[in-house]
């Protein structure tokens, strides 16, 4: 159980093991991959697009009763209207979604993932499809904490590996009193403790705490100003896929144009953001 | 902790419920026969066919079962071999339960007296008689309490399933942990259907003891 729990869990930005696990995956056959297929025509031909997450990551992948629900499900949905096929879904654990991108399970990850400089150079990525920043929950009884400045001297979660973690502990280098931050395999585990008290807030993406905070009022609120740089999550597809990627990220402006993505994000994250169209330069 | 939680995910649990279920007998009872194969040619009279057996055992049973799926669903598809999810869970956990099924009925067999084998001989049993009447009832019935064990064990790690994308009841838990954002409800359902399960697995090992204990005193 307690492999489970450790690999099972470790999610979105936990790239780390996942680089390691495929590189050296595909280090050892590279020479045996069959390397040239065009994924796009493939989709075409077959009229579906085969699309993996994890369906834990509210409010972009849930999966309600085994309904797959959320904005990744919605905007993909969208793309596959534009590129003429059907979409399909598969709920894998974070830690096989990249792997079973590169041994070719499925066509295009659609978790999304923060654009990093490291992870640029082995993936490629999608235009951004919403705000990634860096933001602080805590319970809503605590009255101590009204900004993020307030945590200093305070116990903060958030999950291992994360770019969220990382701009938080820059952040909490900056504060006068330190900051003790507890590290989580799962999201979910660090919001857990918070609800128990363990910690006094937790670290996530903005869109990721407002809607986690929106469906437990009684027990969670969001510290407004998000403290981090401004960062966005993406789609991944496998660097050899240009021509995947390039029709994804024309749908996807194209669906940004016409107010689609506005109805999406108004529905998932109560207001509207705006995105970059290209994919811009990661800053961390 | 707010029980409505439970009986809200009531369906989507018990759906789960009963694909780890199945994919845990489809895995005991290939696992078995694998088994038996490999506890025969452990037992065997050719070196050759000994060795392979202990190979085999060594290998499966020294590999993390999480290993072996990942190995059958990701890297074999490196290679051009595209297996799908379900025949790669229920193959991994054949061929891990396999290793330790056939230590199980290797143990029960070498704790039978020699003697019996002998008396049966002197007593004119043909050789297939010997295992079909003597030595085979007797092997079966020390297994039982071990091999209720060892399904018992499967069952639970058949939560590994997830990782090749099967929805399997520990999956299923966590993701309605994440969607409620009610862990220790999402958690608590999961748990009591892997614990009803488990009590009629060791319910039925018991009937079969009562059984083959009868079988005995005749």
């Amino acid at each position: 159980m307690k492999t489970i729990e450790t690999i099972g869990l470790t999610r979105r930005e936990a790239l780390k093991t996942g680089l390691a696990a495929t590189a050296a995956v595909g280090g050892l056959l590279g020479a045996g991959r069959a390397a040239w297929a065009d994924t796009l025509a493939d989709i075409k031909s077959r009229g579906e697009l085969v699309a993996a997450t994890e369906m834990q990551f509210p409010p972009f992948d849930i999966s309600d009763n085994g309904v797959y629900k959320g904005v990744d499900r919605e905007l993909i949905d969208a793309v596959g209207k534009e590129l003429g096929v059907k979409v399909s879904y598969l709920d894998l654990p974070w830690t096989s979604v990249l792997p079973g991108l590169e041994a070719k399970k499925f066509d295009l990850c659609i978790a999304p993932v923060t654009i990093t400089k490291e992870r640029l150079k082995r993936y490629a990525f999608s235009v951004p499809i919403a705000d990634a920043t860096a933001a602080l929950m805590k319970r809503a009884d605590d009255k101590s904490i009204a900004k993020p400045e307030d945590i200093a001297g305070k116990t903060v979660g958030g999950q291992k590996g994360t770019s969220q973690l990382e701009q938080l502990k820059a952040f909490a280098a900056k504060l006068p009193k330190p900051v003790e931050v507890k590290e989580y395999v799962d999201n979910n585990e660090s919001y857990a403790d918070l609800a128990a008290g363990r910690i006094d807030a937790s670290v996530n993406s903005l869109p990721n705490l407002a809607y986690a905070a929106a469906q437990r009022s009684d027990a969670f609120a969001v510290v407004l100003p998000p403290f981090g740089q401004p960062t966005y999550f993406s789609w991944v597809g496998r660097l050899d896929d240009k021509s995947l990627l390039d029709a994804i990220n024309a749908a996807i402006v194209k669906l940004d144009g016409d107010g689609t993505m506005a109805a999406i994000q108004k529905k998932w994250f109560g207001q509207t953001m705006d995105l970059p169209t290209t994919v811009p330069e990661p800053t961390i | 902790m707010r029980p409505q939680v439970i009986f809200h995910s009531f369906g989507y649990l018990t759906q789960s419920a009963g694909t780890t279920l199945a994919l845990s007998l489809a895995g005991i009872a290939l696992g078995f026969l694998i088994g038996a194969a490999v506890c025969a040619a452990r037992l065997s009279r050719q070196a050759w066919l000994r060795r392979l057996g202990g190979a085999y055992v060594s290998v499966f049973r020294g590999v993390p079962l999480l290993v072996l799926l990942l190995f059958i669903y990701y890297f074999l598809a490196e290679y051009g071999l595209d297996i799908p999810a379900l025949v790669a869970a229920v193959g991994g956990l054949a061929l891990s339960s396999g290793a330790y099924q056939a230590e199980i009925l290797r143990g029960a067999f070498n704790a039978l007296p020699r003697g019996q084998a002998e008396a049966a001989v002197a007593l004119g049993f043909p050789g297939i008689e010997i295992w079909r009447r003597v030595l085979l009832p007797q092997a079966l019935r020390i297994s039982i309490p071990p091999l209720i064990n060892e399904f018992i064990l499967l069952l639970k790690a058949s939560s590994l399933v997830s990782v090749v994308g099967i929805a399997e009841l520990t999956r299923v838990s966590m993701n309605i942990a994440s969607s409620t954002y009610r862990p220790l409800e999402a958690y608590v359902g999961g748990g009591l259907f892997y614990l009803a399960i488990n009590l009629c697995l060791a319910g039925f090992g018991a009937i079969a003891e009562r059984r083959l204990a009868a079988g005995a005193a005749r």
